[in-house]
């Protein structure tokens, strides 16, 4: 992880690592070589023993304000589409914490669905545009934002083009909590550390139960889930958990 | 028609069509423990069994909540995991409570942590008093819910919401439970279980096979694709008009 590509960059400390999509001068616009760091650093922190919570983050005013469209590129609608990020970074077995520092629109918005938990500054915008273009969201829009808030509101806002601020995002559902743009990250950083205090099998778990278990009837979500603890039950962490609890003290988790 | 019980874990009783289910282990605040599964497991029989029986509450007994959750006392007792997975599937209450055609409404007071969240997930109603605090420790703890937290959750809530509580272990109060759907109403503690009882007395004058119906319909509709979901409600409104 020491070679830092310029349109992203990644620091890891404590159990986090904090991925910033870096081209503050294009607002963060997703070009195909920040798509494939982007790619590449999610594979790398899936495997990472030292990362247990991964937060995204932009450089600069915007989060991203979606996929970077050359002027000259003539053939715009076939052109867009190509570079898919929300699939790596959904695959992430890790909790993946969305830090809102600004704007989140179109493709960028996409990739904030894609992580587990968002938090936006008060002064961003939400939305999916992408049929002004006379295009559709690609990159996993019109799949997880109608199960996020419901079918209704994804289809008006799809449909519309309309951008919310970041006060509606969080009554829709679509952000978990609004907070000044200066402490996006610093409140991003507590839940991380919240959630990386916490026994990193189980959460990686967790997270496999719930993403998973959606897409399942619910009996078989079932069997999913109780695998999963009998699984759990073999670790270590699990056994530190209940004595730490029994004894009163709080819980050394190693990942094991 | 009261019928008290002699088991230690759970009291069960009735009362006309209302069936009440108390989790009876108040000095730990109801937690849930091998014990209470079993005896939780036979009553639950008996309100799907019992044709008298058209709607049951789920309540805790004591002042300080519903539930705290399974007994960490008992966790790491199982010989192996081949036998704890084993166990798991051969007495299913969690199976059986969504297998239940009638309604079943949940009284929540207090602490609802861990399988006292999920137990009230397996509820089709949920009533809350303004003190109820809710709470998913398991991954704090090296664990998973078990009661079926990770599906039920999401189904409640949302996937993303489901989520961040499981993965925080942070604590919501009654208010934001209410906001986000985990529960469907917020009442004054004193007027918990008279709110429950009015609940669970208008299902009992509705019409059983209409709620066991619509139950169907709507639990089993949403893990289908939607033609199938819409076929499953023609056939149960043509099995009611019959």
């Amino acid at each position: 992880m020491s070679a830092k590509p310029r349109s992203f960059s990644l620091e890891v400390a404590d159990g986090v690592a904090t991925a910033y999509l870096d081209r503050a001068a294009a607002c963060n616009r997703i070009s195909e070589a920040l798509a494939a760091d982007v790619r590449d650093a999610f594979d790398e922190l899936d495997h990472h023993d030292g990362v247990r919570v991964v937060i995204l983050t932009g450089m600069g005013e915007a989060f991203c304000v979606g996929a970077d469209l050359p002027a000259d590129e003539p053939d715009l609608p076939r052109a867009a589409g190509r570079v898919r990020v929300s699939g790596c970074i959904a695959a992430c077995r890790k909790p993946v914490i969305a830090a809102l520092n600004g704007s989140a629109m179109d493709q960028g918005l996409e990739i904030a669905l894609a992580c587990d938990i968002r938090l936006a500054s008060e002064n961003a915008r939400l939305g999916l545009t992408q049929i002004r273009s006379g295009l559709l969201p690609w990159d996993g829009g019109t799949q997880r934002l109608p199960r996020l808030i419901g079918q209704g509101r994804a289809m008006e806002m799809i449909l519309t083009a309309r951008t919310v601020d970041a006060r509606e995002a969080k009554e829709m559902g679509m952000v978990d909590g609004v907070v000044p743009p200066q402490d996006v990250l610093k409140e991003a950083r507590k839940l991380a550390e919240t959630i990386a205090a916490h026994a990193p099998i189980a959460a990686g778990y967790a997270k496999e139960a719930v993403r998973t278990g959606r897409d399942l009837p619910l009996d078989q979500g079932l069997r999913l889930e109780a695998d999963l603890n009998v699984l759990l039950q073999s670790t270590a962490d699990r056994a530190e958990g209940v004595r730490s609890f029994l004894e009163k003290r709080p819980p050394v988790y190693r990942g094991r | 028609m009261t019928v008290p019980d002699s088991r230690n874990t759970i009291s069960y009783s009735k009362e006309g069509p209302v069936a009440r289910v108390v989790l009876d282990r108040p000095d730990v605040i109801n937690a849930y423990d091998t014990r209470m599964r079993d005896e939780l497991y036979q009553v639950m029989q008996s309100v799907g069994d019992d044709p008298d029986v058209r709607v049951a509450v789920l309540s805790g007994a004591g002042e300080k909540g519903f539930c705290a959750g399974a007994d960490l006392t008992e966790f790491g007792t199982a010989p192996s995991q081949t036998i704890a997975r084993r166990t798991r599937w051969a007495r299913d209450v969690w199976g059986l409570f969504l297998s239940l055609e009638k309604p079943l409404v949940a009284a929540l007071h207090g602490w609802v942590i861990g399988s006292g969240v999920e137990m009230a997930c397996l509820c089709d109603v949920r009533i809350a008093s303004e003190d109820a605090v809710f709470r998913m420790p398991e991954v704090a703890l090296g664990m998973l819910p078990a009661a079926g937290g990770a599906q039920t959750l999401e189904r409640a809530i949302g996937a993303d919401r489901a989520l961040e509580l499981l993965l925080t272990g942070r604590t919501m109060d009654a208010a934001e439970a209410v906001r986000i759907g985990l529960v469907h109403r917020v009442v004054q503690r004193g007027s918990l279980r008279a709110q429950a009882d009015r609940v669970a007395a208008g299902l009992a004058d509705r019409d059983p096979r209409a709620l066991a119906a619509v139950k169907t319909a709507v639990r089993r509709g949403p893990d289908m694709p939607l033609h199938r979901g819409l076929e499953l409600e023609e056939r149960l409104l043509a099995a009611l008009k019959r």
